[in-house]
């Protein structure tokens, strides 16, 4: 558990541009270019050839006020250009009870293909992990508020608003 | 006498200024994400007024609901809050009350609800957090914050109380012993258990240093033996450490607590500050009952020694003992001497 953490880190900011190139295509397998980061929010765009396939931005950046137990969460978050959600990777928490809530794959997993208009609430449409809900409920928050946030900058929000 | 009063006091007032200026922190940073980066464009402010549902609008919650939802927050963690202060209050009556029969009740509910249901207990995590500055959000961790605060409350008031009721896993060892024979008992020698209470010291000293080095809190397990209650971690060399933890137990009573507890150094530290403390007669210069009997190895002599003191009420219970405590004999020999005296007159 240490050494992956160490790894990860390590990797981070060592191995560069790599593991970032890898990590963007785990978010939009079928890009081919990324552009570079900016923007305010600070963003990637992923592109297939010309064609925009959506945004890629860390949770860190875009809710930067958010934590959990050991600091904030850094997850790296991938998003269409209609609102959906292609996937997250967690990049780097000092969280102690992260190993078991926020680390195993089936938490990136129930995220993909959610709508940015969904509810994102612990225990409704994300699964509560018990003994780990001050890093669940912190992790849920700063993935709702930056989806949100980069949707509300960026994207074109639907012309028929939303039967609720 | 009136220094150490006066260094107290200051220690005291140091602590509630640094409470208050976390506090502070805390409650700004909890509000709502629309206090954003300075500099940062305002144009994603979250709380905003109530916008009218429109074509073209992402319509968000956020921006629907035109209240702050502190309410909304607070309702949310209305039960987690109420357990948390119900389980509290039977903690400290039974404390109040000097009840082995309640003290016995609160431990249970220790092991089942904080231990078995809620598994967050307070932690050297959270040590580490206090060293780095990183503690949850206080506007959605109020049940967690409820409990740090009457662990830090009642340690300066009264010393490791936490220890001795809260603490399910202190709590579990204690109803261990309570259970276990009384012959297979190791009774450790009196001079080798005031050194092993240091051993806690070191532990605190060694994973502070290595937190603030490494900025990894996940040496926790290795000093803890709290993730017992979910198991979730279940490497080879963890389990072997628990599982010689408890068979330890079962002979060394309360082992962990005693002497490798790095949360209990801590909160040993802090109970130097101790407002209330446990009486003592004259007496007891002389007298060695509490000594005996005391099963935290933390009277010696005329001395209550606070770092090692959970508040177990044994010699307290003593101490009110009318037919045991000499100080309630010598007074019942001295009041019937000078009855008979004015008999005789």
């Amino acid at each position: 558990m240490l050494s992956l953490l160490a790894a990860s880190v390590a990797l981070t900011t060592a191995g560069g541009q790599s593991t970032a190139d890898a990590r963007l295509k785990r978010l939009f397998p079928t890009a081919t270019t990324f552009s570079p980061k900016g923007g305010d929010p600070p963003h990637i765009k992923a592109f297939n050839g010309e064609t925009l396939l959506g945004y890629a931005f860390w949770t860190t950046e875009l809710s930067p006020l958010e934590r959990g137990y050991g600091g904030p969460i850094v997850i790296l978050l991938g998003m269409d250009t209609k609102g959906i959600l292609t996937g997250l990777v967690v990049i780097e928490h000092h969280e102690p009870y992260g190993d078991f809530s926020i680390e195993p794959p089936a938490f990136a997993a129930q995220f993909k293909g959610k709508d940015v208009r969904d509810p994102f609430k612990l225990g409704e449409d994300i699964d509560a992990v018990s003994r780990a809900t001050i890093t669940m409920s912190s992790a849920v928050r700063t993935i709702r508020a930056s989806a949100r946030r980069m949707a509300r900058s960026y994207l074109t929000p639907p012309s028929a608003s939303p039967s609720k | 006498m009136t220094t150490v009063r006066r260094r107290r006091f200051l220690i005291v007032l140091g602590l509630a200024a640094a409470i208050a200026s976390a506090a502070g922190t805390l409650s700004a940073t909890g509000s709502t994400q629309a206090t954003s980066n300075v500099g940062q464009k305002p144009a994603f402010v979250l709380a905003q007024a109530p916008a009218p549902k429109e074509e073209g609008k992402w319509n968000f919650d956020e921006e629907e609901e035109a209240a702050p939802t502190w309410a909304d927050d607070i309702r949310a963690q209305a039960l987690d809050i109420t357990l948390v202060a119900a389980f509290s209050a039977l903690a400290f009556v039974s404390f109040f009350r000097k009840s082995v029969r309640l003290h016995y009740v609160s431990l249970v509910a220790s092991v089942v609800y904080l231990g078995f249901y809620k598994s967050q207990l307070i932690s050297i995590v959270n040590v580490f957090g206090l060293m780095g500055g990183n503690l949850p959000i206080f506007r959605y961790n109020l049940g967690w914050y409820l409990l740090a605060a009457i662990t830090a409350i009642s340690t300066v008031l009264w010393g490791r109380v936490y220890c001795g009721r809260i603490c399910a896993f202190g709590a579990f060892t204690q109803l261990v012993d309570a259970i276990v024979p009384k012959r297979w008992r190791v009774n450790i020698p009196r001079a080798i258990e005031r050194r092993a209470s240091w051993i806690k010291y070191g532990i605190l000293a060694s994973v502070v240093a290595y937190f603030l080095i490494t900025k990894d809190p996940l040496i926790y397990p290795y000093v803890e033996p709290f993730w017992m209650f979910g198991l979730h971690l279940r490497t080879p060399v963890l389990l072997t450490l628990l599982g010689t933890l408890l068979i330890t137990t079962v002979f060394v009573r309360n082992a962990y607590c005693r002497f490798l507890c790095p949360l209990g150094a801590f909160l040993g530290i802090v109970s130097n500050l101790t407002v209330f403390r446990i009486k003592r007669w004259s007496e007891c210069s002389t007298c060695r009952i509490c000594e005996k009997t005391c099963e935290w190895g933390a009277i010696q002599g005329p001395r209550i020694v606070m770092t090692e003191c959970v508040r177990c009420d044994d010699c307290e219970r003593l101490y009110a003992d009318t037919k045991k405590c000499p100080h309630h004999l010598i007074l019942i020999r001295k009041a019937d001497i000078l009855a008979r005296r004015a008999a005789q007159q």
